[in-house]
Parts: C-alpha cells; sequence; structure tokens
C-alpha cells in the first residue's frame, strides 16, 4: 500500500509541488537560450507524458502494453492529417487525436483486456504491428515517406515553433498532467486499480469489476499518449510509420523502470535520464538501445522497483552504518 | 489450378521453415513457462554466425550446424548469467520486460559490431529452381523444407524415446512433481532453453539466404512463430507443427490471391484473432491467462 504515496497528503504541500514545478519549468525556460536544449527538454517532456501513459498500465495494473504506441501514433498522425489534408488548426488535430484513441481504447481494451501476461501483450504488440502495416499502406498518412511540412504549429496564441514557448507549454501540460494523475491515484478508481494489480482475484471477491476497473485504465492512458504523440510533433517535424513502431513503447517502458513504476513521478525522471544522459555522453542511438537494455536488465534483477529503490536501499544503509558506528 | 497447387506448395515450405522457429519458442515456454520475446534475436544471430563463417572459408553445409552451436552457446551464456537468475519463478511481468531487452540488446550488438545493412548470404543451392511434376520450387526452399522436416522429426523421437527428452516433458507437466521424482530440473530448464535457441538459430541460418542478414530480420519471423505457437496452443509439440501449416498455407494464400504489401499485417491480424477466439489453441491445454 506504501507504493501509493502521499494518498491524504495536505493540499498545501500540493500546492508546494506545483508551485516548485512552475518554478522549475519558469527557470529553464528563462535561463536557458539555447534552441537546441529547449527544445529537447520540450521533447523530453512530451516521452515523459507517454511514458507516464504506459506506466497507467505497466504500474497501475501491471500488464506490459507495447501496443500503447498505436495511441500515440494516432496522437502524431491526426493532427499532421487534419492540417495538411483539411487545414484545420493544430489544437483541433490534438482533440480529434485524443477522442479517437479514447474510443478505439474502449474498442481494444474491450476486446484484449480479459487476457492478461503475455498473452496481452502478445495481442497489443500484434495492434502496433498492424498499425504500422496500415500507416504504411495508406494514402491519407503519407505512406512510407510520411507526413512533414507543416505550417503551423500553435496552441492557440502560443507559437510551439519557438524553442521557449514549445517547451512552456509541453512542460505546463506535463504538470497539469502530473497533477490530474495524482488525482486519479488517491481516487477510488486508483486504489481499485492497485488492489486489482495486487491480487486480481482478491479484488473480484470484494465486489471489484476487475476487468472494467482494467478497462477505464486503458482508456485513460490512450488519450495521454495521443497527447503526447501531438506533442513531439514540433521536434520531431515529421510524422511516418515509425511513431506505431513497439520500439517506442519499449523506450517509454524502460524510462518507466528507471525511474520506478510504483512511484507517480518515477516515469518523469526515467524520461529525463533516457532523453538527457545520451545527448550529455554524445551516444549513438545503438548504443543508447544497447546501455539501457542492459541496464534494464540490471535494474529488473537488482531494483525490481527502479532507481529510487536503489537510492532508497543506500539511504537505509547509510543510516544504518551510522548508528552502528555511533 | 496451377497457381494453387504451386501456392499450396509454397505454402507447406513456408510452414516447415515457421515451424523450427515455432517448436523452439513452445519448448521454452513448455518448461520455462515464460514467453521467449528475444527468440527473434537469436534467429538473427543464427544468420549472422552463418555470415561470419562464411566469411572464414567454412562451405554454407557445414556453416549451417555450427552456427546452431554458436547460438547455443550465446543462449546458454545468457541463461547462466540472466535468465537463469531473473526469471524462473518469477512472475511474467519481468519475463516480458527481461526477454525484450535482452532482444533490443542483441539487435544492437549486431547493428554495432557488422552493421545495419542487409547482407546477402551465399549458398549452393543459388537460385535453382527444380521442377516436379511442372510445378518450380526453389532448391534452397526444398533444402529448408527437408532438413526442417529431419530436424523436427529427430527432435520428436529424441523427446519420446530418450531419458533426457521425457524429463523435458516431465518438467513441462508438472516441474514440482518432476523436482520431486528426483529429476534435475535447473539442468532441464537450461536444456530447454539452450535447444529452442538453438532452433531458431538453426532456422535463421537455414532462412538467410532467401531473405539475406539484417539485424531485425527475426522480428517478422518470430511474430509469425508466436501467432503459430499460440495457434497451435503455447507448449505443445504436435499443436506447434500443425499450426505451422496452418499459418505457412494462409500466408501464401494470401500473398498470392489478395495482396503482398499487407501480408506482414496478416499474421498480427491472426494472432490477435487466433488469441481472442481460440486462447488455448488448437491443441494446448486449456490455461488460466484470462480473466
Amino acid at each position: 500500500m506504501k507504493a501509493l504515496g502521499n494518498r491524504s497528503g495536505l493540499p498545501l504541500k500540493q500546492l508546494g509541488l506545483i508551485a516548485f514545478g512552475g518554478l522549475l519549468i519558469a527557470g529553464i525556460g528563462l535561463g536557458f537560450e539555447s534552441a537546441f536544449l529547449l527544445g529537447l527538454a520540450a521533447y523530453t517532456c512530451a516521452f515523459a507524458i507517454f511514458a507516464l501513459s504506459v506506466n497507467i498500465m505497466l504500474g497501475g495494473i501491471g500488464e506490459v502494453p507495447l501496443g500503447q504506441c498505436v495511441f500515440f501514433g494516432i496522437g502524431s498522425y491526426a493532427p499532421a492529417i487534419v492540417m495538411q489534408q483539411g487545414g484545420y488548426p493544430f489544437e483541433v488535430g490534438i482533440l480529434i487525436g485524443m477522442t479517437v484513441s479514447a474510443f478505439l481504447a474502449i474498442l481494444i481494451g474491450w476486446l484484449t483486456l480479459r487476457l492478461t501476461g503475455a498473452y496481452f501483450s502478445i495481442v497489443s504488440w500484434g495492434l502496433s504491428g498492424v498499425a504500422m502495416v496500415t500507416a504504411l499502406n495508406l494514402e491519407v498518412t503519407g505512406g512510407p515517406l510520411g507526413l512533414f511540412g507543416f505550417t503551423r504549429l500553435a496552441i492557440g496564441p502560443f507559437d510551439l515553433s519557438s524553442p521557449k514557448v514549445y517547451f512552456i507549454a509541453s512542460a505546463v501540460i506535463l504538470l497539469v498532467v502530473l497533477v490530474f494523475l495524482a488525482h486519479v491515484r488517491s481516487s477510488r478508481f486508483g486504489n481499485a486499480l492497485e488492489s486489482t494489480r495486487q491480487s486480481s482475484h482478491l479484488a473480484q471477491s470484494l465486489g471489484i469489476n476487475v476487468f472494467r476497473e482494467r478497462l477505464k485504465a486503458l482508456v485513460l492512458s490512450a488519450p495521454i499518449a495521443a497527447l503526447a504523440g501531438s506533442l513531439c510533433i514540433p521536434y520531431t517535424q515529421i510524422v511516418t510509420p515509425e511513431v506505431m513502431s513497439v520500439i517506442r513503447t519499449v523506450d517509454a517502458l524502460l524510462a518507466a523502470l528507471i525511474g520506478g513504476t510504483s512511484l507517480l513521478i518515477g516515469p518523469v525522471i526515467g524520461a529525463v535520464i533516457f532523453t538527457i544522459l545520451p545527448q550529455l555522453m554524445h551516444f549513438d542511438a545503438n548504443v543508447k538501445v544497447l546501455v539501457f537494455s542492459l541496464l534494464i536488465i540490471f535494474i529488473i534483477m537488482v531494483a525490481p522497483g527502479g532507481l529510487h529503490q536503489l537510492y532508497k536501499s543506500a539511504v537505509a544503509r547509510y543510516r544504518h552504518g551510522k548508528k552502528e558506528r555511533a | 489450378m496451377d497457381l494453387f497447387v504451386q501456392t499450396v506448395i509454397n505454402g507447406l515450405i513456408l510452414g516447415s521453415g515457421y515451424a523450427l522457429v515455432a517448436v523452439g519458442l513452445t519448448i521454452i515456454f513448455g518448461t520455462l513457462h515464460i514467453v521467449n520475446f528475444a527468440h527473434g534475436a537469436f534467429f538473427a544471430l543464427g544468420a549472422y554466425a552463418v555470415l561470419t563463417l562464411q566469411n572464414f572459408g567454412v562451405p554454407y553445409l557445414l556453416a549451417i550446424p555450427l552456427a546452431a552451436i554458436v547460438v547455443a552457446v550465446i543462449g546458454y551464456a545468457l541463461e547462466l548469467s540472466i535468465v537463469r537468475r531473473a526469471l524462473y519463478d518469477r512472475g511474467e511481468h519481468g519475463s516480458i520486460i527481461i526477454t525484450f531487452a535482452i532482444s533490443q540488446a542483441i539487435v544492437s550488438a549486431i547493428i554495432l559490431v557488422i552493421g545495419p545493412d542487409p547482407i546477402p548470404v551465399k549458398s549452393p543451392f543459388g537460385q535453382t529452381a527444380m521442377s516436379v511434376f511442372s510445378y518450380f520450387i526453389s532448391a534452397q526452399r526444398l533444402f529448408i523444407a527437408g532438413t526442417a522436416l529431419v530436424v523436427l522429426v529427430g527432435f520428436g523421437l529424441w523427446l519420446r524415446n530418450s531419458t533426457k527428452g521425457q524429463q523435458i516433458l516431465a518438467v513441462s507437466q508438472n516441474a514440482k512433481g518432476a523436482l520431486y521424482s528426483g529429476i534435475n530440473v535447473p539442468l532441464i530448464r537450461s536444456l530447454s532453453f539452450i535447444l529452442g535457441v538453438a532452433a531458431a538459430g538453426l532456422a535463421g541460418s537455414l532462412l538467410a539466404p532467401l531473405i539475406s542478414a539484417f539485424p531485425t530480420m527475426g522480428d517478422a519471423n518470430v511474430t509469425i512463430a508466436f501467432t503459430v505457437v499460440i495457434l497451435g496452443g503455447l507448449g505443445s509439440i504436435g499443436g506447434a507443427l500443425l499450426g505451422a501449416l496452418v499459418i505457412g498455407l494462409s500466408n501464401a494464400f494470401f500473398e498470392t490471391y489478395v495482396s503482398v504489401s499487407w501480408t506482414p499485417a496478416l499474421g498480427w491480424i491472426l494472432v490477435i484473432l487466433v488469441l481472442l477466439l481460440w486462447p488455448q489453441g488448437l491443441l494446448g491445454k486449456a490455461q488460466l491467462n484470462r480473466h
């Protein structure tokens, strides 16, 4: 139960955390001038939102949702298609992407969430395979070349083509998503999910409709993934069938696992490590995959709770050692 | 009619290749109770092992068994260092992610060491095609089907008639019971893992001349192998063979009569349909992976 953290935390503490987040955003947004760094930071926020969405499934109900990239991809393709084919603004595309992915999640979840474990993961992976082949073969998605050359990427009055605005906008959206998820966690639904994850049979016997709670979790996670997909467009400037690739989900899974799946903020920490570290070390993309794959094997073997578990046990050991010396 | 018979022949030959990959997958699931998401990486390792051995001047026919052995050795090293410590008797949650991570690590290592581009693999059969009753079969495909058949029959006989084979079956039926009757369960699990990945490596080395060697070559084949294995019932070897033929035929028919560019999606759609409609598979035992 400790996994839920400060569920009955004081509103004051929450407000303090939100204020801290706001200050951090303002500090980074105003303090840095480099367009490259700001763009990267904005992309990290978008990626963190996707990792949070994946973690609703991974940390929330204990399934490995390999096909979560389908919702991410819909979130990327929807604004791109809407802008290029219909000439509608970016925001409309984001909303369409989120709505479509939520409805698709109802359908997909209704079909697949009765399966668990590897079976669910394989079907979920399968959906991403179908989605990628579909994106490759359809005309409206631009085939293998994808869609690019977007003229106006803006949310309301905020023009995302300026790196500073792009960063502040995506960081604020990330903060809003975090606050929203914190409320979901401490709600009745959050508790029901946690009990479902720990023991679905026990939860069922207590009168929780396990299937419906799992479905709710997927429907909650899908629009968040779509939102992340939309927010990546100003950084990537192109949408190709690759957005549906299972590799994208795996990246988010790694981020969530590195940061710790039981921690609300875990996926965000993981996403920051996952995008910033390779840039600092000038990793080649393949070296990055190799290093993080090995890291994740190491983490699952040594500290299944993620890096914060390592940190906690290190602190505990340090205190223990101090006591012995005294 | 000619096209129809030709399609059936292609489907049966395709199915024999799938069967090799699928049998490895199903044996690992049967005894270790993990779904080996890294199976495709071992498939690719088999192809690259053949490629490397050929570069050292080893002839293709000799390189095939050697490649299977190389993959088996790599598999054994991973089994000892990771799989054994992290996976047995833990939740599936961890095993999915760890085997996936192993797969990614192997693929990126291949890219770093050898490169991302497809490399053609030479085979003594080349492009020659044989004509049997006026139907054309490429010699390489016939060789694949023949080898797969021999290996699978030999493996089946070995499982049925040897002590070790019986022990593998015992562990997959009831690991605790096998342990109580004095079977060395960890050894049997290692053996199954090694045999499973060696089968994947063998399939990779056989199919490499047809599709050339590239780092993610395993993905497509393993997704199909998942379909095959699930259709046949996870853990059932006879089921895997039956599933392989069904999937091989349906793939060949889809490719000939419907569309080539949508064929990759067919494998996935079949996986999804099979899992939703017959999750216990055609010959599998009813299992509890459902609410």
